[in-house]
């Protein structure tokens, strides 16, 4: 670790981060539509194409442009429930959803931004096609945030409410097919300032910990394709090359890693390194996309009238935020003494709520315990095919209340749960004797095992350890079994 | 416009609309470029501009510093330069323009929508029109279509027959939506016989984006007035959501039906005259009743009334709303109820008012009353019901008629700008002039 971050020092690794995280409201950004994406039949298609607008840029510019449009044509999906007129470019916006404003200003406070006086939405050019309308409508709504991560401030220079974009589904012959489901779904844009003084390992940690800042609203969207992360990086005598779409966080610091070894390769052998726009490859790799484009083509949404905010509202959001996820994870792992990874997992776990409820109920039972059936334990079941969505929370609550009462161990919650996946009315006790999991006396424990190292005088303690716990898993604590093991092995010599 | 303080503060530091800035606020600072006030929103707030292109509003409050930094430009739009020859092998198309949004450009830096009008900008933004036509053109006025008036439509018109007689191809006007088919009904009386295509078109999604439908409208209309044998008066737009061709409508039977979509205009109780292929430039006559190019010679007759009232009739209306018309009108169009109707109470309902008496008094006074389908669809037809009967009865204008409210309504204003007498108002109402009252109906004209 240490070595690593001198090598990266040396190399003066600067990353920037962007993160873009679906929020989980009913409805899009813009208009009456479901943000479910769950619809898969289309209802028809609309063909399209664009072509470039007039700019400053120049006559010859637009000529080469039409050249790039002229035989590129757009087909777009349309979806039943997911897709009216605004998707289809053929209506103006209508007024901006209040739900996804709102955790936007969420998302921005807990980021510790400085809320605007007045929002403006702002249309930015995109000519890839995955907007109908040639733009995505976007609005910064928190400047000059900041995030701790450790003992440090991480600069937050912008969070950005904005439309995602439509899925491409195939590009065949310069047609390009997309879903418009995803068009219009609210998403929130997170840009950190410069990170430097990082090794990319903490590059990632620092995507995840505002990952978990957009999860502590409860209000956002979960799965593959959720939340996507950018990530600039350059190097001394490098250039700044920016990689789009990671979707899979344990990828970013190979990314980050790749792109260095990419670029000190580049330098080494004499070349420049192009500022260019490269796409994250399943592997840690990247390719090239296209140059990197110079500031962004923006201009007003003339379509939505700039929101102004008062204080008053301010301070109605910040009166009832969520307390941030990653004051929670250094909670549980100081107060709960979990480990990190254990930590980390519970939170990004959609079972959170329920274990807070368990360890309040419970206090006196070990929260590793309770984190490792969310963590492991049903993940176990799940991977043997067993329905684990008919566990419901009263069978989950009177099993941590059986643990926490010492009448069963937790060796015997697996079969428990499944048990309750065929039987959902069964009472505990009826299952723990149908099952045969009722937790031996010590006196019982002590007699099954006095027995056991009678008929193997020759036996080692592990050995013995070993059969003992196979005759009474399920029934007896595995350390209460050792202890009795070593005892009576003393005994013995 | 900023309210008074903020501009006095500008003034006291110097600093002007397009000044690169750096505002302070408390702990928070922001750089960027000062934009103009747009009158949405609240005022209060300094809209800058950052380096990544969004814009910000920043509150206005006590404390709040400025400070013009170096750099920031001046906030104009360049014309653009297209290099224009004429190709002597090319049809010859004058684009005119009227208003609206079709042409007009955004400048990215400020967002700000400048109207494009001369023809090198027009090719500038659309460069395959020369692949068309030689384009020759000009502004006549830029207003919102729903600003437009009678005496709009003679300018337009005047101008029009000017350029046929100059001997081009054809004429495209460039027109806002709102009022599009009013336009089209009045230049199709104006220039009966236009010898060329004269064709309007507009756009329904504003010109700043790359998906508005300016480029395909106006492609497919300049084709049209280029090649085409079509020599009426007509609306070229979409003729569905696809980018795949656009419709050419008969001027008199057209209507705008959506208020966004960009297939906005359909033909009404007829078949478009063609098809025209976007990619192909195809034109693809959809009716063999038109009038062909360069036959006779074109004729302007551009006097017209303005004095005419569009009225719509609705369940309670109040007759006395009638009887104080007689000092305002020359001419009222009812849209009437189904096959042509306003209450008349034939049955002596005690809650029900007839209008029979009010438009009496109109008719007597010779003040033509003109009655239209607000169905839009379909054909009037007053001898079926009792109101119907009535109507006809007292001289009301219309039975057997398929007009649009719009086509009757300038078609009324048209007649009376030849004639007052009421005789011939009538004779010349219910005689078709420009296509506007068609003597079948075909079954697929429907929802077209």
């Amino acid at each position: 670790m240490i070595d690593e971050k001198i090598y990266y020092k040396k190399l003066k690794l600067k990353a920037g981060l962007e993160i873009h995280q679906q929020l989980g409201t009913r409805h899009k950004l813009f208009c009456q539509c479901s943000a479910a994406l769950k619809q898969r039949k289309t209802k028809t298609d609309v063909l399209r194409k664009q072509h470039p607008v007039s700019s400053e840029l120049g006559e010859v510019d637009i000529a080469v442009q039409y050249e790039f449009f002229r035989d590129r044509s757009f087909n777009y999906q349309v979806f039943p429930e997911e897709v009216c007129l605004v998707e289809l470019d053929e209506e103006p916006p209508h007024d901006i959803n209040p739900e996804a404003f709102n955790i936007a200003l969420q998302i921005a406070l807990l980021l510790n931004c400085e809320i605007l006086g007045e929002i403006h939405v702002m249309r930015k050019t995109i000519t890839d096609g995955s907007n109908t309308g040639a733009f995505q409508r976007t609005m910064v709504v928190g400047r000059n945030g900041w995030l701790k991560y450790g003992s440090k401030k991480i600069e937050i220079a912008q969070v950005a409410l904005e439309e995602d974009a439509a899925s491409i589904v195939k590009e065949k012959n310069n047609k390009v097919t997309y879903r418009l489901s995803r068009l219009g779904v609210p998403l929130v844009e997170i840009s950190t300032g410069i990170l430097q003084g990082y090794i990319p390992e903490q590059v990632k940690e620092i995507a995840y910990m505002i990952g978990i800042i957009c999860r502590s609203t409860g209000k956002v969207k979960h799965g593959i394709g959720s939340i996507r992360q950018d990530v600039n990086v350059s190097i001394k005598g490098g250039a700044r090359v920016e990689i789009k779409g990671v979707q899979e966080l344990e990828l970013l610091s190979k990314i980050v890693r790749k792109e260095v070894e990419r670029q000190i390769d580049i330098v080494k052998s004499g070349k420049r390194v192009v500022h260019e726009t490269r796409a994250a490859n399943p592997d840690g790799t990247t390719r090239f996309t296209r140059p990197l484009p110079g500031a962004a083509r923006m201009y007003p949404e003339t379509d939505v009238v700039p929101i102004s905010i008062d204080k008053k509202k301010i301070k109605i959001i910040k009166a009832s935020l969520p307390e941030p996820l990653t004051k929670k994870l250094t909670r549980f792992k100081k107060k709960l003494k979990l480990s990190n990874d254990l930590a980390i997992q519970i939170i990004g776990s959609d079972y959170l709520s329920l274990f807070e409820k368990a360890i309040k109920r419970y206090p006196r039972l070990s929260a590793i315990v309770v984190a490792n059936v969310f963590t492991s334990t049903l993940k176990d079941l799940r991977r043997k095919n067993v329905d684990i969505k008919k566990i419901e929370e009263k069978h989950l609550m009177t099993i941590f209340g059986a643990l926490a009462k010492r009448k069963i161990v937790k060796e015997a919650v697996p079969e428990l749960l499944m048990n309750f996946v065929h039987s959902p009315d069964e009472s505990l006790s009826e299952s723990v004797k149908k099952l045969n999991l009722t937790m031996l006396k010590k006196t019982e424990l002590r007699k099954t095992i006095t027995q056991l190292v009678a008929d193997s005088p020759d036996l080692r303690k592990e050995k013995l350890f070993g059969i003992a716990m196979s005759r009474v898993r399920g029934r007896a604590d595995p350390q209460e079994v050792m202890k009795v093991v070593s005892t009576l092995i003393k005994k013995r010599k | 416009m900023y309210p008074k303080e903020i501009e006095e503060l500008f003034k006291s530091k110097g600093v002007r609309v397009g000044n690169r800035v750096k505002i302070t606020k408390g702990k928070h600072s922001y750089e960027g470029i000062v934009m103009p006030r747009i009158t949405l929103g609240d005022r209060n707030n300094i809209v800058i501009k950052l380096d990544n292109g969004y814009n910000i509003g920043i509150k206005y409050e006590r404390g709040l510093k400025i400070r013009k930094l170096k750099g920031g430009k001046r906030l104009k739009f360049k014309s653009m330069k297209a290099r224009l020859r004429k190709d002597p092998g090319k049809p010859t198309v004058c684009v005119l323009g009227c208003g609206g949004t079709i042409a007009s450009r955004v400048e990215y830096k400020t967002g700000a929508v400048f109207p494009a009008f001369s023809p090198d900008d027009i090719l500038a933004s659309f460069p395959h029109l020369k692949e068309v036509a030689n384009i020759k053109g000009r502004k006549l006025f830029g207003i919102f279509s729903e600003d437009m008036s009678p005496q709009h439509w003679q300018i337009i018109a005047r101008e029009a027959v000017k350029e046929i007689k100059k001997k081009v191809n054809g004429v495209v006007l460039m027109h806002g939506t709102d009022t599009l088919h009013f336009t089209a009904a009045a230049l199709s009386f104006m220039i009966q016989n236009p010898t060329v295509p004269v064709v309007i078109v507009g756009a329904q999604r504003s010109s700043d984006r790359g998906s508005s439908d300016n480029e395909m409208n106006l492609l497919c209309s300049t084709a049209l007035a280029a090649k085409s044998e079509i020599a009426e008066v007509g609306i070229c737009m979409h003729a569905n959501m696809a980018d795949d061709y656009c419709f050419f409508h008969q001027g008199t039977k057209v209507r705008k039906m959506h208020t966004s979509r960009r297939d906005t205009f359909r033909s009404i109780n007829v078949v478009p005259f063609a098809r025209v292929w976007y990619e192909k430039r195809k034109i693809e006559p959809m009716r063999d009743d038109y009038k062909r190019r360069g036959m006779g010679r074109p004729k302007l007759d551009d006097k017209i009334n303005p004095r005419v009232g569009l009225f719509y009739s609705y369940p309670g209306i109040d007759p006395s709303l009638f009887e104080c018309l007689v000092d305002f009108y020359d001419g009222i169009v009812i849209a009437g109820t189904g096959l042509g109707h306003v209450p008349t109470n034939p049955s002596k309902d005690p809650m029900s008012k007839s209008l029979v008496p009010a438009l009496r008094t109109l008719t007597e006074s010779g003040i033509p009353v003109v009655i239209a389908p607000q169905t839009i669809y379909g054909r009037l037809n007053l001898n079926v019901y009792e109101a119907g009967r009535l109507l006809n009865d007292i001289g009301v204008i219309g039975n057997g008629c398929d007009w649009t409210p719009e086509a009757a309504f300038v078609k009324l204003m048209w007649v009376l700008g030849h004639t007052k007498n009421m005789k011939k108002v009538r004779e010349m109402m219910l005689t078709n002039i420009a296509g506007e009252i068609s003597e079948r109906t075909e079954p697929e004209a429907f929802l077209l």
